[in-house]
């Protein structure tokens, strides 16, 4: 069945991106057209062979030591370089549940 | 005698340098000129760097007079995509959201190209985020096909290969998640590697989809892919990428080993492919008939459920690209909206207003595989069918010893041409079942096509890690189709060579 403009809507919410009315109609047209191009792995769903999430399945829990890596490290100053807003040394958002600005 | 450097390969670049036939500043400011004179109708790059340039070649020429040995690739000028980090530079991903961001630091793989001599010239322009193949959907200018400029370079990596055809860098680093390199290397005319999966550090370039990211070289000859491979491989496994591998550093000593005795797999389904241009279809079989020439042996063989490739790819690849880009949230980095109420309406405001259209198809098409109900339908599908495609690769690698095929249906196509994103997906067909798998691709470029007068190209596809061979068989058919005397299939492209770039 079709995505509708509210189906739509929804999936925009789960993504965090606010979609403009234009957006919203062009959005939908596209993920149906292609959702319509993925069709064909449906008939895979039912073959009985195990999933591959990662070309390289073996490797698993690669760690490095857990000491901290003073040369890679970033100061404080750089690691708030490129934040839009920052107070204090911090990184500055809004309220979170509030709504004045 | 007048030398440029349009007319040096790399390894003769840094022979130079070492030998002291020209400083390694020289070389720089010779690349710089080039830049200067050509990229403003090429618009490859994003951002010039000559600061960086000409510190790491004076740095290069000291070491030369204080005696020290010098690495393999001395002086040669380098474009980076821009979405690999580089101090001193922004690595934007070609996105407003990252418009201002400035690297905190260098990524492995650009790292280790510094490490061995390379002198990086520029931060070269790409599909927004690496979404796309015509880097159309870069936020900031299109980038045009140095053979014709009303055609696209192809993409993601479109800069980086453009600048390498127009003669503007001697190498460029590109990223390939559905072909991203191999594409736009076959829409330029030069050579362009995607090593197995593991092989380079992802280590500080921008992630799209992780189980399919992975970084390799452009050049104009399959020596210098060698050369920068075995570049980007030394030093053996990073620890800062636990999917990263030990690869021997043996692709320039392997470059020549011929293929006599060795099998070529042809797949007849892709041969008589629905889209696939006769001018490509022609140059493939020239490709074949020239290792077939060298003593290879070609076998017909079958990759049952290629069919299901792109479908796949774009299931794995856009769930992968939403978990990845959801980091870009306006709180530490990338574009901030002013004037929000709170938190949540700050941050879809930032996403909606950072990126651009084809970002935002990528991620709500990803969150829409990821939801509930939908997940197990597709997402589940899409990696049963990763299996199924990975055991076609494996069997038809038990019979021969590389697989080839086109790397694009078409020559490059012109702006606006495959408007319809859909449409443009389809044309990642032969490129995308690699990424999927994770072996190593090639392309070489095989001339310019009877019809369209545009560089066209063959792709070789090797066993997992057994890419030092596969670049050897890259070579081999480089060696038939070059003319005598020169060193790569097609020369810097003709309406920009000599265009500046004279070494003084």
């Amino acid at each position: 069945m079709a995505l509708t403009e509210d189906d739509v809507r929804g999936i925009a919410e789960y993504a965090t991106i606010a979609l403009d009315a234009e957006e919203l109609a062009e959005m939908t047209a596209y993920l149906n057209d292609a959702v319509d191009m993925l069709e064909p792995i449906l008939r895979y769903a039912s073959e009985d062979v195990e999933p591959t999430f990662h070309p390289m399945g073996g490797a698993t829990n690669v760690m490095r030591p857990d000491v901290p890596d003073a040369a890679r490290a970033l100061s404080t100053d750089e690691a708030l370089a490129n934040a839009g807003s920052q107070r204090d040394g911090q990184f500055l958002v809004p309220s979170i549940l509030g709504g004045e600005r | 005698m007048s030398l440029n450097l349009d007319s040096l390969t790399a390894a003769q670049i840094a022979s130079g340098v070492a030998s002291g036939d020209f400083s390694a500043v020289e070389v720089a400011r010779a690349a710089l000129d080039a830049i200067e004179s050509r990229d403003a109708q090429v618009q490859a790059f994003l951002q010039v760097t000559p600061e960086l340039a000409l510190a790491a070649a004076a740095k290069l020429d000291a070491r030369r007079a204080a005696g020290e040995e010098m690495p393999s690739l001395s002086g040669v000028p380098l474009a980076v995509k821009d979405n690999m980090n580089l101090m001193g530079t922004r690595t934007t991903c070609a996105s407003r959201m990252l418009e201002t961001n400035e690297s905190p630091y260098t990524a492995s793989c650009v790292r280790r190209m510094l490490d061995a001599g390379c002198v990086p010239v520029g931060k070269v322009n790409m599909d927004e985020f690496a979404f796309g193949s015509s880097t159309e959907s870069s936020a900031f200018h299109r980038t045009n096909n140095p053979w014709d400029l009303e055609r696209v370079p192809g993409g993601s990596s479109g800069g980086s290969a453009a600048a390498v055809a127009a003669g503007m860098a001697t190498l460029s680093l590109g990223s390939d998640t559905g072909g991203s390199i191999r594409q736009p290397a076959a829409l330029c005319g030069v050579v362009g590697m995607k090593p197995t999966y593991g092989t380079v550090s992802r280590y500080g370039v921008v992630a799209f989809g992780s189980s399919l990211d992975q970084v390799g070289p452009f050049a104009r000859t399959t020596a210098d892919v060698a050369l920068s491979l075995d570049a980007l491989v030394s030093g053996g496994r990073d620890v800062l990428d636990g999917t990263s591998r030990d690869v021997e550093a043996s692709f320039a000593a392997h470059l020549e080993d011929g293929v006599e005795g060795r099998r070529v797999g042809i797949v007849p389904a892709f041969m008589e492919a629905e889209g696939l241009a006769p001018e490509v279809k022609r140059a493939v079989e020239r490709a074949a008939r020239s290792l077939a020439d060298q003593g290879a042996e070609l076998v017909e063989i079958d990759l049952p459920h290629l069919d299901a490739a792109i479908a796949a790819y774009y299931v794995i690849g856009p769930a992968e690209a939403f978990s990845n880009l959801a980091r870009f949230d306006g709180v530490r980095y990338g574009y901030q909206e002013p004037g929000c109420a709170n938190l949540a309406e700050r941050s879809a405001k930032s996403r909606a207003h950072g990126f651009g259209t084809e970002a935002k198809r990528r991620q709500l098409l990803g969150a829409y595989l990821l939801s509930s109900g939908v997940y197990d339908k597709y997402y589940f599908a899409a990696q049963k069918a990763r299996t199924l495609i990975t055991a076609d690769y494996t069997r038809a690698f038990e019979r021969v010893d590389a697989i080839l095929m086109p790397a694009s249906p078409t020559a490059a196509f012109k702006f606006g041409e495959l408007s319809d994103p859909t449409q443009m997906y389809l044309s990642d067909l032969f490129t995308i079942s690699i990424n999927i798998a994770g072996n190593g691709g090639v392309t070489v470029p095989m001339g310019l096509g009877e019809d369209s007068g545009m560089p066209v190209a063959a792709q070789l596809v090797g066993r997992p890690f057994d890419d030092a061979r596969l670049l050897s068989f890259a070579r081999a058919v480089e060696r038939a189709v070059t003319e005598a005397g020169t060193a790569s299939v097609l020369p810097v492209a003709p309406a920009f060579a000599e265009k500046g770039g004279e070494l003084a």
